[in-house]
């Protein structure tokens, strides 16, 4: 499943799964995003925050293709996708759940997995075999034959992040995957993340509003405040920065963390 | 050969469907061979044909759920292919009907590459916008017989003739269009479950989704409407040997397409079934509408009433037509 498994050269790991250069981004005169550059490395797990508006999801969609950018460049595993289109992008390896995701139609569960593992193959009983065993991953099989739109929210996103891993991805943007749940789907949605990235081996990025789930679960937090990267480093120094705590954590948070953090 | 297993497997249907299904289809097999009147027949290759049109609609406007309102205009591509080849140059059907799918497809590419830039509404109404130009060009054509079309004379023929389809008796064409119908069936069978079926089906929920999971939505979408295409351009070919008398006002008209979108909605568009239940319904209540009212003066047209409020009752009750009220009944029995 995974792509630099024990094998893999010493120099892969050092090297950036995903590298974004001085990415501008402007919808007519307003300047979603600025000037924003950063890494990542393929063992990392990035959180992306930042207030309401900040661009976090404008930021995504450039990396994934699904916006042209004004101006900078994206490089992905040694490829120029800054001007590939959003199916190219995911067929390099790089996919992703979208932050409103209502299902409609008449698919089952297993059929949407099975769309995202038709991606790697054209026959429908190896696309089956491995939708079957994502599903097992994430304890979805007992949905397998339900229609996705009559499910709760939080299996709805649980199925979404599985077709995501359908395609077999390198890396993973998730876009608030926890908005909206409840502390024991936020639990779930988190063990699910943590299989994805440690024993899937998949590199994750995500926008994350909840912040119990992005400071306990990220190795590296990357801050947007009005367009900008106001701050990158990791969850403890990002909750000190006074930056941040001013643009979005609030006084509060640091408060009822203070023990933790020092 | 996985493709042909698939095609041949059906083994997803509750074993109910699939004994209804092969006794009507036993019954379609021998039903010239009981007591039947010339109109019955007639009724039942037009229903075969329509099954046929609406399977094809349904790859694109079912499964794929782009509303397609202009699949008059390759009826009259496949029909007029093989009118004009088989009275300029004697073509025989079994060559002219894949030279008109070949026409076909390569205008669908033309008109869908543009139209697919459009969704929803707009791509309906451009879609009808297309088949009727085509209309009109071919109406001023004369090389194709203009507006009084063209005529293909059994004379020159030598019926049964198998090669040009050209056949005394009505009971030859049921039979070649019942195994066009039985091809068509196995061909959407297998549509569905391959790839392209589930990512046009993945396009219907969502487009945004569809690529984010490495879908080529426009090509996709494209190529789709090529296979719809192809259906229906086949079926023209055969509506040419078997009418005999074609004008593009009979068979590229607005009536046409709106018919054979409306059939697979009724009967329940993106499942198999559906466009077969929708020609079920609609071409015998077609049929007798047109032979019990239409003849009576005063009363002509009624049939476009009927067909605008079987649309208005499908789009309020249930969406999914016919097969969609089965299919929920059938959930609620299980939960």
């Amino acid at each position: 499943m995974g792509y630099c498994g024990e094998g893999a050269p010493e120099k892969a790991k050092l090297m950036a799964l995903l590298e974004v250069h001085n990415l501008t981004k402007y919808f007519g005169g307003l300047k979603a995003n600025e000037d924003i550059s950063f890494s990542i490395k393929k063992e990392e797990l990035v959180g992306l925050i930042g207030p309401n508006g900040a661009g976090k999801t404008t930021l995504f969609n450039c990396i994934a293709g699904l916006y042209p950018v004004s101006s900078g460049k994206i490089i992905f595993s040694g490829h120029d996708i800054t001007a590939l289109k959003d199916y190219e992008v995911a067929r390099l390896g790089l996919a992703r759940t979208f932050q409103v995701y209502v299902a409609s139609g008449d698919m089952t569960v297993v059929e949407n997995i099975m769309v995202g593992c038709f991606m790697r193959t054209r026959s429908r009983s190896q696309a089956k075999t491995r939708a079957e065993q994502i599903m097992k991953d994430f304890k979805l099989h007992d949905l397998s034959d339900y229609i996705l739109s009559e499910l709760p929210v939080a299996s709805q996103k649980q199925v979404a992040i599985a077709a995501a891993v359908g395609t077999d991805p390198k890396m993973l943007l998730l876009d608030e995957v926890a908005a909206g749940l409840n502390p024991s789907e936020i639990e779930d949605i988190m063990a699910t993340i943590q299989h994805i990235h440690y024993n899937m081996e998949i590199t994750v990025m995500l926008i994350e509003h909840v912040m119990e789930l992005v400071m306990k679960i990220s190795d590296r937090v990357i801050v947007l405040d009005s367009g900008q990267k106001i701050a990158d480093g990791n969850p403890e120094t990002i909750a000190r920065d006074p930056n941040v705590v001013k643009a979005y954590l609030g006084e509060r948070y640091v408060h009822e963390h203070a023990g933790e953090l020092t | 050969m996985e493709a042909l297993s698939s095609a041949l497997d059906f083994s997803d249907f509750p074993r109910l469907d699939m004994i209804i299904a092969g006794v009507l289809g036993g019954l379609l097999v021998i039903f010239p061979a009981t007591p039947h009147s010339a109109f019955a027949m007639a009724t039942m290759i037009q229903f075969l044909m329509f099954s046929l049109y609406g399977m094809g609609w349904n790859t694109i406007g079912g499964y794929g759920g782009q509303v397609d309102l202009g699949k008059a205009q390759y009826v009259g591509i496949g029909a007029f292919t093989t009118a004009v080849l088989m009275v300029r140059w004697d073509v025989p059907f079994w060559v002219s009907m894949p030279i008109g799918v070949c026409f076909a497809v390569i205008w669908s590419f033309i008109i869908g590459y543009p139209l697919f830039r459009l969704k929803g509404h707009y791509f309906a109404i451009a879609t009808i916008a297309t088949s009727l130009v085509l209309k009109d060009i071919f109406e001023v054509w004369d090389f194709v017989g203009a507006a009084c079309g063209i005529e293909i004379s059994p004379i020159k023929y030598n019926p049964p003739d198998f090669l040009h389809l050209i056949f005394k008796e009505d009971i030859y064409y049921y039979y070649v269009i019942l195994g066009f119908f039985f091809l068509g069936i196995l061909y959407v069978n297998w549509f569905r479950k391959s790839r392209l079926g589930f990512q046009l089906r993945s396009i219907k929920d969502n487009e945004e989704v569809a690529k984010s999971l490495g879908i080529n939505v426009h090509w996709a979408k494209i190529k789709t409407y090529a296979i719809a295409t192809s259906f229906v351009s086949v079926v023209g070919s055969f509506h040419a040997c078997y009418i005999k008398n074609i004008e593009p006002e009979d068979t590229m008209s607005l009536d046409i397409s709106i018919l054979i979108a409306l059939m697979a909605m009724l009967g329940g568009a993106g499942s198999l079934w559906g466009p077969i239940i929708g020609a079920g319904v609609l071409i015998p209540l077609k049929s007798y509408l047109k032979e019990w009212l239409g003849a009576r003066a005063g009363l002509i047209g009624i049939d476009l009433i009927v067909y605008g409020a079987i649309i208005m009752l499908v789009s309020a009750v249930e969406p999914r037509g016919i097969w969609g009220i089965v299919e929920k009944v059938r959930r609620r029995k299980r939960n």
